[in-house]
């Protein structure tokens, strides 16, 4: 059976984006099956318009040209490369309806899901990460 | 740095992690079982990280080369699901007796029928480079009348070698049948 990597992405930043879309895509890539759930300020990663300019850590905005030296791909490009190879995006409902925020407010191609619809996953995931 | 010969060669030099992975998983989807890649990338990380993806998929990684902070890697596509075929050829030579030959000073005519990366990274000393695809087409520069001792990696491409020549009336011919997996003597590379 095929390697499982669970994620949960529930932070807004430029950085958690980074974290989340790197290991994810590299991940299924190397053959894993791969979900991520989506919640609270995760779910800035997904949002159509959010997802394009994600926020910088206070005083590392530096850091900006960093990212166009070394080549780094675009979350938007990360994200659908991640699509592409399979990965599989939960958005969480009940933050959703915190946050007053429908399906259409995110990216094409993605569930919505309760907790469960997560753990159903992570069940048997051999490997979970949280960022 | 000379080129050594591949099936296809995907550019990733100048992408940033996790790009020479993913474009590495693409194109390898699209090669044939048996097909060699040469991924050059010069993300360092790509040093540890294709030797990673293909341990973990199943894929043989070849080997490293470092020009000029390019680094080229070389991959041959493996399908794990494949069963091992059955070999057929009956007459084959085990290493220790090639050991034996070969420090006794016999010449011997070791024809290596691996991919030229694969035997640009390591083989035995004097073997000749024919491989597989090649074998029908250089046949003639081969002498039906000597012994020939063939070697792949694990055994079975040099199985069908040797099927091969004897059915073109080759009469010595031998397969050293661990392959260059359980090779422990003296390598030569490029």
């Amino acid at each position: 059976m095929a390697n499982k990597v669970a994620i949960i992405a529930s932070n807004g930043g430029l950085f958690d984006a980074y974290k989340v879309f790197n290991i994810a895509t590299a991940a299924a890539a190397t053959d894993s099956q791969v979900a991520i759930f989506f919640t609270f300020e995760g779910l800035n990663l997904i949002h159509k318009q959010a997802y394009e300019q994600l926020p910088m850590p206070a005083g590392k905005e530096h850091f900006q040209e960093g990212f166009k030296a070394a080549n780094v791909p675009s979350i938007p490009d990360l994200v659908s490369m991640a699509q592409e190879l399979g990965v599989k995006i939960i958005a969480c409902q009940m933050t959703m309806d915190v946050m007053n925020l429908q399906k259409e407010d995110f990216i094409d191609g993605i569930d919505v899901g309760g907790a469960v619809t997560f753990l159903d996953f992570a069940q048997d995931a051999n490997v979970t990460l949280t960022f | 740095m000379t080129n050594l010969l591949v099936n296809r060669t995907l550019e990733c030099e100048g992408l940033a992690c996790p790009l020479p992975v993913v474009r590495t998983k693409k194109t390898v989807e699209e090669m044939q079982t048996g097909e060699v890649l040469e991924v050059r990338a010069t993300d360092k990380g790509s040093v540890a990280d294709l030797q990673s993806w293909a341990k973990r998929t199943g894929h043989q990684y070849i080997g490293l080369k470092e020009d000029n902070g390019v680094f080229r890697h070389y991959i041959r596509k493996s399908d794990p699901t494949e069963i091992k075929e059955e070999r057929k050829f009956p007459h084959l030579i085990a290493h220790e007796e090639i050991q034996k030959k070969l420090s006794a000073g016999e010449k011997m005519n070791i024809v290596d029928v691996r991919e030229p990366a694969e035997y640009a990274f390591g083989r035995i000393p004097g073997a000749v480079s024919i491989p597989l695809g090649e074998l029908e087409g250089r046949m003639r520069e081969l002498d039906p009348e000597q012994e020939y001792y063939l070697i792949c990696r694990s055994g079975n491409r040099s199985d069908i070698a040797c099927q091969t020549l004897a059915e073109n009336d080759f009469k010595y011919v031998k397969n050293a049948v661990q392959g260059m997996t359980e090779w422990t003597g003296e390598v030569e590379k490029d």
